[in-house]
């Protein structure tokens, strides 16, 4: 059995007297010590999928169906105070600023050993050891003068190093990093990503990474979770997945990276830009943007469904993926 | 030691250092607190002993007025022959405490409403924040003049007596509460959104803490600057309510009182007894909202002009 199960969950926000489904009965699993990357464009639902998780979805957001089973437990039955012990102790979430995401005006050891203290029953000075251990674990030197320092002493990317101590001092069964590097430059985008990936690696830590990044969700993950407006598109292994994706928004994604080995050529984009939660289309969502819709695109949603070892929601999905290949082949 | 040095090296010291302003009203607001602490000593008089009080000297005029040489009184008597510089210590000693002490119940009160109705939202913010609209639109003299009105009558002017200081902190305390829990309110919707808060319920503190610990400091600085505007109000609160006759009472004066026992003799030549005390309380009321004036360009930095 999964660590985490998501099952047909489905989030809404009441909105006056209509209502905007979020997700869309999305479901996935996480084994322990795995990694896996959500990944889609702003808006798709990533992180709304992952504070349903917590059950920390923003008023007036509810989880209207579906359930979300963690370690054999179903978190939907849970009370405030047994959700509060699951947060930032088995699960724990690093968010993409970690400039706003620290407490300007606490220390981090304030922080570190007040999260420390609303988990665990132990002493001051025990807390500090532990939090003074995990900031040596994230590689910040001097971790005994950081520990008295403010968020505004630290760098940016010491800040996110904290950020992720902190994460880690429970040491949880899961971590949710949701675009935990998107708010800091390339060279420690790196670094901040090998760490996380070697302490996951170190701690049996299942990861479940949040990202419209494919370049680094390909080099940390292993499995992939593609979304689109709240609905799960294709999901399969990392590889396959990269070298091989069955949906048209995959692919569509994947070709929209720079290649280092095409000098000159331009970039594709996707037309178009994804429905807002008050106007998706009828039939399959990416209709609108796909070039390869049919008339049964726009009546029927298509569901997910296995090809090899991928699942994918795409009614043309064998026959695109044929067609594609050959115009690759064309235009080399 | 440590935190002493930083406060020395902080961007506050930096600017109190270099603004004229700011040094001289804390200056005269420090004098003020030491009289006012130090009032027993300095005196030399004790204005709540009658038996130090003679009706023969009553309306000693200043002594720089007082063609009689040598009189012990530097700023005169009352028409009851008190001694007004005494008079003046003591009652500087009881506006202030009732200006802090009024202060610090309505920083308690509207600091937690506030907190609680911006944070939880819904219900429970319409209600408190109703509350405060029909509260403000009450004149916070309305409401303390009723109150102590209504407690005079029913207890009798002789237990009032006793416990006027009580009364008055509790009464402008209660009145004035709603400055408070808006200004922090508004604070706490702002911040409330930043991801720090997220953060921390994501760490799975309990509500409370999130609350008391995480928010609360960060809306320190509008809480500060309008405490010490709020310290002068509630002084002339205090001041004016005195002046009514619903103040301090005449044996125990402060320094609204003060100037209401002279306020009859003014015409009659006796000035002192209503002009010194007046003097001393706009002296006292400038010098604490010039420095709140300054706390809130320094702690606003986007009024920083250098």
């Amino acid at each position: 059995m999964a660590l985490l199960e998501v099952r047909d969950l489905e989030v809404e926000f009441p909105l006056g007297r209509r209502t905007l489904q979020a997700i869309h009965g999305v479901s996935f699993d996480l084994d322990k010590g795995e990694r896996l990357g959500i990944v889609g464009e702003s808006g798709a639902g990533k992180s709304v999928a992952a504070f349903s998780i917590l059950k920390l979805i923003a008023k007036p957001g509810r989880i209207s169906a579906g359930q979300v089973i963690f370690d054999g437990d179903d978190l939907a039955g849970l009370s405030a105070s047994e959700m509060r012990s699951v947060r930032g102790n088995r699960i724990s979430m690093i968010f993409q600023d970690p400039m706003m995401t620290l407490n300007p005006v606490l220390s981090i050891g304030t922080q570190m050993v007040e999260c420390l203290h609303a988990h665990r029953n132990i002493s001051g000075a025990e807390a500090k050891r532990i939090a003074i251990d995990k900031l040596r674990e994230v590689k910040i030197p001097s971790p005994e003068e950081r520990f008295e320092n403010y968020p505004h002493q630290l760098s940016g990317g010491m800040r996110q190093r904290a950020v992720i101590a902190i994460a880690l001092l429970t040491d949880p069964a899961i971590i949710i990093a949701d675009e935990p590097t998107t708010a800091l430059d390339v060279t420690i985008q790196a670094e901040i990503m090998m760490l996380m990936l070697d302490l996951c690696r170190n701690h049996g830590v299942a990861l479940m990474l949040i990202t419209h990044d494919l370049a680094v969700v390909s080099q940390v993950t292993q499995r992939i979770v593609v979304m689109y407006a709240g609905r799960v598109v294709e999901q399969g292994p990392t590889q396959d997945i990269i070298a091989d994706a069955r949906h048209p928004y995959t692919r569509g994604l994947i070709k929209a990276l720079p290649q280092q080995n095409q000098a000159g050529a331009r970039l594709n984009q996707i037309r178009g830009s994804m429905p807002t939660l008050d106007a998706i289309p009828v039939g399959c969502t990416f209709s609108p943007r796909c070039d390869f819709a049919d008339n049964l695109c726009f009546e029927d949603e298509p569901k997910l469904r296995d090809i090899d070892n991928h699942r994918v929601a795409c009614h043309f999905a064998e026959k695109i993926v044929d067609q594609l290949k050959a115009g690759d082949a064309d235009e080399q | 030691m440590k935190k002493i040095s930083l406060f020395l090296d902080s961007d506050f010291v930096f600017r109190f250092k270099r603004d004229r302003i700011a040094q001289i009203s804390f200056l005269v607001f420090l004098t003020f607190v030491i009289c006012a602490a130090l009032a027993p000593l300095l005196s030399p008089f004790d204005p709540y002993d009658p038996m130090q009080i003679d009706i023969m000297d009553s309306e000693t005029p200043p002594i720089w007025e007082n063609e009689e040489e040598g009189s012990p009184f530097l700023l005169g008597t009352d028409a009851q022959g008190r001694d007004m510089l005494s008079a003046i210590l003591y009652g500087t000693r009881i506006s202030l405490m009732i200006g802090v002490f009024a202060v610090m119940l309505q920083a308690f009160l509207g600091v937690s409403i506030g907190l609680i109705s911006g944070y939880m939202g819904g219900r429970v913010e319409s209600f408190f924040m109703r509350l405060a609209d029909i509260q403000l639109s009450f004149s916070t003299l309305m409401v303390a003049i009723i109150g102590l009105a209504i407690f005079q009558a029913a207890f009798g002017t002789e237990l009032y007596n006793q416990v006027a200081i009580y009364m008055l902190i509790l009464v402008i305390g209660i009145a004035e509460w709603p400055q408070y829990a808006r200004t922090v309110r508004a604070s706490v919707l702002a911040e409330r959104r930043k991801e720090y808060v997220d953060a921390a319920r994501v760490i799975g503190l309990p509500r409370k803490r999130i609350m008391f610990r995480h928010i609360l400091p960060n809306t320190l600085s509008p809480i500060l600057v309008i405490s010490t505007v709020q310290v002068a109000n509630a002084i002339i609160s205090e001041a004016s309510l005195s002046f009514l006759g619903l103040g301090m009472p005449v044996n125990r004066p402060s320094l609204g009182s003060l100037i209401n026992s002279g306020f009859e003799f003014v015409f009659s030549g006796s000035w002192w007894i209503t002009f010194i005390p007046a003097f001393v309380l706009i002296i006292l009321i400038i010098s604490i909202n010039m420095l709140g004036d300054w706390l809130r360009d320094v702690l606003n930095p986007r009024l920083y002009k250098d």
